[in-house]
């Protein structure tokens, strides 16, 4: 099914959105095109600013369209640049099966009346394709204007640093309060006083640690009425870890992350210490939590089915909650080839996706044999990264069993070590053997992510 | 040197919980490491603290970790795993009971069950027989003992009530003597639910030699109990009040004879004087039984069923319907559902009491006829046919012509199709479902879009065995 680029030229909003489509009307933007066999709908993913790519699908019937991103603009510019791809036959779309993503996208829209083109209201006016290719001149090099931003930014950098110290001991002075106050008070009361710091972390530059304590009271309810003490000290302790050891390495990238922020994709792209790994890998699970701060967090665990790098990819994007449900990017159970960067770290974990290949047909790639030693799996992390919430681990054949009090438990086959599950276990994941499972180990709790059985793989939700 | 530092740190967690300081209790060996200021060796001991109990400490389980029995393989195999995202697709978008069962059925017919890992039943829920065990192992799964296979006066107690159910119907389609025998000595110790499903049962194969036990429940302790007993022997022709209730029934109708040459007989309806007679005769036709009812009349039950004003007043053909259904004989019911399908009276709600009475090559027929007729749907026709893929010919019918226009106009404001697209991939044969898509895509709708996914399922699915 043909489509003009004038098509596209009229369905963008305004002249910014079709330039930045032309940017991303590229081959090396995208990955995982293809087109169903009627010729009527394609898709593809588009690298973005996240650790997820955008997810992108277009009905050529009427030309809607549909994108993972958070822009207001619809169609947004990676919708545009997909049609203008297509229209102008500058990357192959091959016909293959459309994805359920796209199925389920489908389902819920429906074409306007009539199947003819309907682009957007807006008149053509103001619009030219021919502009939006044009690219922009660099600015010429201005030296001092170089080293009047370089002196800001420093100083910036300077500012923020100042300002992270004063809100760790902000914090360690709030940990100590909680000491002398009583935790079982505490306990009763986390959400108010951990929101009160929370802020004070938010005023200091330290977001992410300041995310970390607004998580800290929902991670202590989660426990058990009588493990909440327990919990609380671990917690708490785990704070003041954190900021003993950033003031100790401020410039410690990991540390940076816990604290501050992450490295823009960008920066890290450039980095020449950050891991790529290039492997199948297969999608664990996809864990999408609303945090307090109104903000989204996704998080899409991926297991490394080769036999070298990091055993686990961690990705994680962050978007506001008012940009309304996002659809997954990936589908649990699913393997495919993939180029992954990872953040530097002693245990390289978040990434972001570099570079995807087709999804296999058949999901069959065997999981890899767990850590000879469960006792070093669950520990060394803890041990290398003390103030980390969790981890993830592959954990050898077992079973999920009840104890005394119903409590669910997933219990090693060979009976070596027993583990208290989060939450609860119910359905298949409880009647059969676990030939595998990967799961995250918070260090006294298991929350099961996938297993293998004689049954098949299941999911855990 | 874990434990004795956990034990160490007792006091120092009782001294946290009620607030206040707890260096002076730190356990011996860290005490050099928390240093002489009161305010920094608290926060030390408390990064120590955490450490070790978040990273060296396990939590212990109370008492001995016991796991449930294997889920047991199933008679059908599960989906494919290659159609399993289509089938939790379909799980999701049939979230309403009939609907869901609708898919198991379908599945069923099959030859194959949904996978475990998507769903499993609850002990009580309406789901095929081919769960059963999966319902026990919901309801027991501690049992590590399989159900015996043989049901007897020894084994009642030692089956789970899911697989009892089955075993007594195989044993009532076996020896329905022997069966009505077990149930009379067993029942008594039952839930009054549990022993409305058992009585429901005998409605198989059901003699004047279980008129003795089901005389039994005119005095059990739960009315609904005794309903269903009153109903099964009203079919069998007794009923305590049946004679005279019908005899009151009866003066709400006329037998007229029409004709010179071949007279025949009709039943006219009298029109009721006040609500209070309307509401008198409904009653009456709930309770009275159809082989009474047409020996008022002075009426053979065929001469009954001939004489009927089909089509004239929907109400009194369904209460019929439903009088035919409780309590009368197979021919009859037949000769029922036939007249509610025919002509002007068709009335395919009025077949609903009906249908746990009739084959399934007699629901399939009464099927295509309503698809054949005007205003027939898929939906209509899934009802009575059941969701067992056995219709040929379907989209060859007046619906599936009216489907595929509704599909072609995509400006049609009719409503979403969505319903009747699943209905009919719950109703054809395999390779109905395949010529179904061929002219569904020719008509515009792109192969992708979710509301073909029964279709598609359907399509994908061989008799139990391989897919395509």
């Amino acid at each position: 099914m043909a489509i003009d680029v004038k098509a596209v030229e009229r369905l963008a909003t305004d002249q910014a959105s079709l330039k930045a489509a032309a940017g991303l009307a590229r081959p090396g933007k995208w990955s995982g095109l293809g087109a169903s066999h009627d010729a009527a709908l394609i898709w593809g993913d588009c690298a973005g600013s996240g650790a997820n790519p955008y997810r992108v699908a277009a009905d050529l019937r009427d030309l809607g369209s549909k994108c993972t991103c958070p822009s207001r603009k619809f169609p947004c510019k990676h919708g545009l640049a997909l049609l203008w791809l297509k229209a102008e036959a500058i990357a192959p779309f091959p016909a293959g099966d459309t994805p359920d993503w796209v199925s389920d996208w489908l389902g819920r829209r429906r074409p306007a009346a009539g199947s003819a083109p309907q682009p957007a209201a807006a008149p053509a006016a103001g619009k030219d394709l021919s502009a939006a290719r044009v690219e922009e001149p660099e600015a010429a090099d201005d030296p001092k204007a170089a080293a009047r931003r370089e002196a800001a930014a420093k100083k910036r950098g300077e500012d923020t640093q100042r300002a992270i110290l004063e809100a760790l001991e902000a914090l360690e002075q709030w940990v100590g309060d909680q000491l002398r106050l009583g935790l079982a008070g505490f306990v009763e009361d986390a959400t108010a006083r951990c929101r009160r710091i929370g802020a004070r972390l938010v005023d200091g530059k330290a977001a992410a640690l300041a995310g970390h304590v607004d998580e800290l009271p929902g991670r202590l309810l989660a426990l058990p009425a009588g493990d909440r003490l327990r919990g609380a000290t671990v917690e708490l302790g785990r704070l003041v870890l954190l900021a003993r050891a950033y003031r100790a390495a401020p410039e410690e990238a990991t540390l940076r992350r816990a604290v501050a922020t992450a490295e823009t994709r960008e920066a890290l792209l450039d980095d020449p210490a950050a891991p790529r790994v290039a492997a199948t890998w297969e999608v664990l699970a996809e864990q999408v939590r609303t945090r307090r701060d109104g903000l989204v967090s996704q998080t899409t665990w991926l297991l490394n089915l080769g036999a070298t790098g990091p055993r686990f990819a961690m990705l994680l994007d962050f978007f506001p909650a008012s940009a309304g449900r996002r659809a997954a990017v990936f589908t649990p159970g699913e393997q495919f080839d993939a180029e992954f960067l990872f953040y530097p770290a002693p245990l390289p974990l978040r990434a972001v996706l570099l570079r995807r290949g087709a999804t296999r047909e058949a999901a069959d790639q065997d999981w890899p044999q767990p850590a000879p030693s469960l006792e070093d799996a669950l520990t060394a992390p803890l041990l290398q990264e003390p103030w980390a919430a969790a981890h993830p681990l592959l954990l050898p054949a077992g079973r999920i069993g009840f104890d005394r009090a119903g409590a669910p438990w997933w219990q090693a086959d060979d009976g070596s070590a027993a583990l208290p599950l989060a939450g609860e276990a119910t359905g298949l994941l409880t009647g059969t053997v676990l030939t595998r499972a990967a799961a995250l180990w918070s260090g006294n709790r298991l929350q099961l992510l996938a297993a293998q059985s004689p049954w098949g793989r299941i999911a855990h939700d | 040197m874990t434990e004795r530092l956990l034990e160490a740190l007792g006091p120092v967690l009782t001294r946290w919980t009620m607030g206040g300081g707890a260096a002076p209790a730190a356990p011996a060996a860290w005490r050099d490491a928390l240093g002489e200021e009161a305010a920094e060796a608290e926060l030390r001991l408390l990064a120590l603290s955490g450490h070790f109990l978040g990273s060296l400490t396990l939590a212990e389980p109370a008492g001995e970790i016991h796991a449930l029995a294997p889920l047991p393989r199933l008679a059908k195999p599960p989906v494919p795993e290659a159609l399993r995202p289509r089938a939790r697709r379909l799980l999701q978008a049939v979230r309403e009971p009939s609907r869901r069962r609708d898919l198991l059925d379908f599945l069923d017919a099959r030859g194959w069950t949904l996978h475990p890992g998507d769903w499993l039943p609850g002990p009580n829920d309406e789901v095929p027989d081919v769960y059963t065990p999966w319902q026990d192992w919901a309801a027991s799964a501690d049992s590590a003992e399989g159900a015996p296979q043989a049901l007897s006066a020894e084994s009642w107690e030692e089956m789970a009530p899911a697989a009892r159910r089955v075993a007594f119907a195989s044993l009532r389609r076996q020896d329905p003597d022997a069966a009505a025998l077990l149930l009379g000595q067993k029942i008594g110790a039952e839930t009054a639910d549990e022993r409305v499903r058992l009585l429901s049962m005998i409605r198989q194969g059901l003699t004047e030699v279980d008129r003795p036990l089901l005389e039994g429940f005119a005095n059990d302790r739960a009315p609904r109990v005794q309903a269903t007993a009153a109903a099964l022997l009203g079919r069998l022709g007794h009923g305590a009040t049946a004679e005279s209730d019908a005899a009151e029934l009866a003066a709400f109708f006329e037998v007229q004879t029409k004709g010179f040459l071949r007279r025949t007989r009709t039943v006219v309806p009298q029109p009721p004087k006040t609500p209070a007679q309307r509401n008198r005769r409904f009653s009456l036709m709930q309770s009275v039984p159809f082989p009474v009812f047409a020996a008022s009349l002075e009426l053979t039950a065929e001469k009954l069923i001939a004489g009927w004003p089909w089509g004239a007043d929907h109400g009194l053909d369904r209460a019929l319907a439903g009088m035919a259904a409780r309590s009368s004989p197979d021919a009859a019911v037949v000769a029922v559902a036939e007249a509610l399908m025919t002509g002007a009276s068709l009335d395919p709600y009025g077949l609903h009491s009906l249908l746990p009475r009739l084959a399934p090559a007699q629901r399939r027929s009464l099927a295509t006829r309503l698809l054949n007729a005007q205003g027939g749907t898929y939906a209509q026709a899934l009802i009575i046919a059941g969701a067992e893929g056995a219709l040929d010919d379907a989209l060859r019918t007046a619906a599936g012509i009216a489907l595929l226009q509704r599909l072609q106009d995509s400006a049609a404001t009719t409503g979403d199709p969505a319903g009747e697209l699943l209905a009919l991939g719950l109703l054809t044969t395999q390779a109905e479902a395949r010529r179904a898509l061929e002219r569904i895509a020719a008509v515009g709708l792109v192969a992708a879009d979710p509301r073909l996914d029964m279709l598609r399922l359907n399509a994908a699915l061989d008799n139990g065995g391989t897919t395509r």
